[in-house]
């Protein structure tokens, strides 16, 4: 090792350039080898990333008819998430892939597509997961983050909607990692970001679902490494979270933010926060956390 | 270079990552794929190969096993092996995408068996004062700074000392390589 070391600093001594043109050539293969994320307005890049890595994944994943998750091999899995994106796409008025949308619920319409996709390869679901995925990003170009829209009857603006797609994909990624014996790099700092912001400000709306009785309070949450921040999260519905500027809080928490966005996303059961001030509150929130996961 | 970050990048796709890389590895790759294949046209083949291969794969890379940079390269060793081993066919093209690609093996390496005897010798050609630093920062493990206590001379010493002895070992290596 200690001479590989030696051999290639001292090929960077005498570097020899390719001949020219080579950048361009290899971009073009590599676009042909996988495709790269789709191009698409800055607050949807997350979900383009997320699909390009579950892309990635599947290149490299081989045991194909392995349950993953629900019972699901790699094929329904990709089928249930282009599912969920073409009930999305639908809504934003996309172009929908597959059938027709018999009814906007999300478990109807996998089954739908899942049935569909029996008699299809697996390289073709994947295709027709990839096109269905990019056909969403480009369409959000010309679409208002901030219109409420309801796909599968989740109220919730379009910018937090392609959010939900991209913390989705990401998980389900991660299980068809873990599945494979592969290990998956985190989602790039500001992508990151942007889901654990999604997480942070879904708080209030999970504990709502669980049924929990809040009253006028606030928190603080803390989310610490790449694509952290602290935001002051009113637990009030129609309260959006904001950046965390001080303000008297019931209960701080503090959490790794990709173990926050996982246990969100209903991954991590065993995983606790680190509380101070209303712990009883602390461990209701806790609790009612992956409320809004599914499969 | 943050390994991890690009990998991150190009794992979510990012082309400009990839663009990145070539920029920053490709006279590295080439050059090394050169030495082995003695062949242009065929080392040129081997440094797309790699980067489309890393593109394509991105998961076969762990970056808390090893530097991207000893990756890719190690990647670019065995291509150019294998070119050579199947010189007799002729055909570069045969040598074609691999289906799956091996982790790179810690035991493997990038360097050719006659490189490693080519390397050892520059080394011990070297003016004493310049192999020991060599020596101490590559076969010892060394840092900088270790190396600069080690032999009583300030840090900065010890780094140009270190830069001239890699210059005069790259000049060695390079008469009569290509």
């Amino acid at each position: 090792m200690s001479l590989d070391r030696l051999y290639l600093d001292l090929l960077d001594e005498a570097p020899i350039a390719p001949p020219s043109g080579g950048r361009a050539h290899l971009l073009t293969t590599a676009a042909g080898r996988r495709r790269p994320a789709a191009s698409c307005v800055s607050w949807a890049r997350p979900y383009a990333g997320r699909i390009a890595a579950l892309d990635a994944v599947f290149a490299s994943a081989t045991a194909w008819d392995v349950p993953i998750v629900e019972g699901w091999n790699l094929q329904e899995l990709l089928t249930h998430l282009m599912a969920k994106d073409g009930l999305l796409a639908a809504a934003v008025g996309a172009p929908v892939h597959g059938p027709p949308i018999a009814e906007d619920e999300a478990m109807a319409r996998t089954r739908d597509l899942q049935h569909h996709e029996r008699s299809r390869s697996l390289l073709e679901t994947r295709q027709s997961w990839r096109d269905q995925a990019d056909t969403l990003c480009h369409a959000l170009s010309t679409a208002d983050p901030t219109r409420m829209i309801s796909p599968g009857g989740l109220p919730l603006p379009i910018g937090d909607q392609i959010l939900g797609r991209a913390l989705e994909t990401w998980i389900h990624t991660h299980d068809t990692a873990v599945s494979e014996g592969l290990t998956l790099p985190h989602p790039v700092p500001d992508e990151l970001h942007a889901m654990a912001d999604l997480c942070a400000r879904l708080l209030p709306l999970t504990a709502m679902l669980s049924g929990l009785h809040l009253g006028d309070r606030a928190i603080r949450l803390t989310l610490t490494g790449d694509g952290g921040g602290d935001w002051h999260i009113p637990l009030t519905l129609g309260h959006p979270g904001s950046v965390y500027e001080g303000q008297e809080v019931a209960l701080s928490i503090r959490a790794d933010a990709v173990e926050f966005c996982f246990v969100l996303g209903g991954r991590g059961a065993d995983r606790t926060w680190e509380a101070e001030g209303d712990l009883a509150l602390a461990a209701d929130l806790r609790a009612a956390a992956p409320a809004l996961s599914g499969p | 270079m943050d390994d991890h970050l690009f990998h991150r990048r190009i794992v979510s796709g990012d082309e400009l990552a990839l663009g990145e890389l070539y920029d920053h590895f490709s006279a590295l790759l080439y050059g090394l794929a050169l030495r082995v294949t003695r062949d242009r046209a065929a080392a040129e083949d081997i440094t797309q190969e790699v980067f489309a291969t890393f593109w394509e794969r991105p998961l076969g890379f762990d970056p808390g096993r090893g530097s991207l940079r000893t990756w890719l390269a190690t990647i670019a060793h065995r291509r150019a092996v294998d070119h050579v081993r199947s010189e007799e066919r002729r055909r570069v093209g045969a040598l074609g995408p691999r289906l799956f690609e091996r982790p790179a093996d810690l035991e493997e390496g990038v360097v050719a068996a006659d490189e490693i005897v080519r390397v050892r010798e520059a080394v011990r050609g070297l003016p004493d004062g310049l192999r020991q630093v060599i020596e101490l920062a590559y076969y010892g493990g060394r840092t900088y700074r270790e190396v600069a206590v080690e032999i009583g001379v300030p840090e900065g010493t010890a780094k140009s000392r270190l830069r001239l002895a890699l210059r005069r070992l790259a000049e060695t290596l390079n008469e009569g390589a290509l």
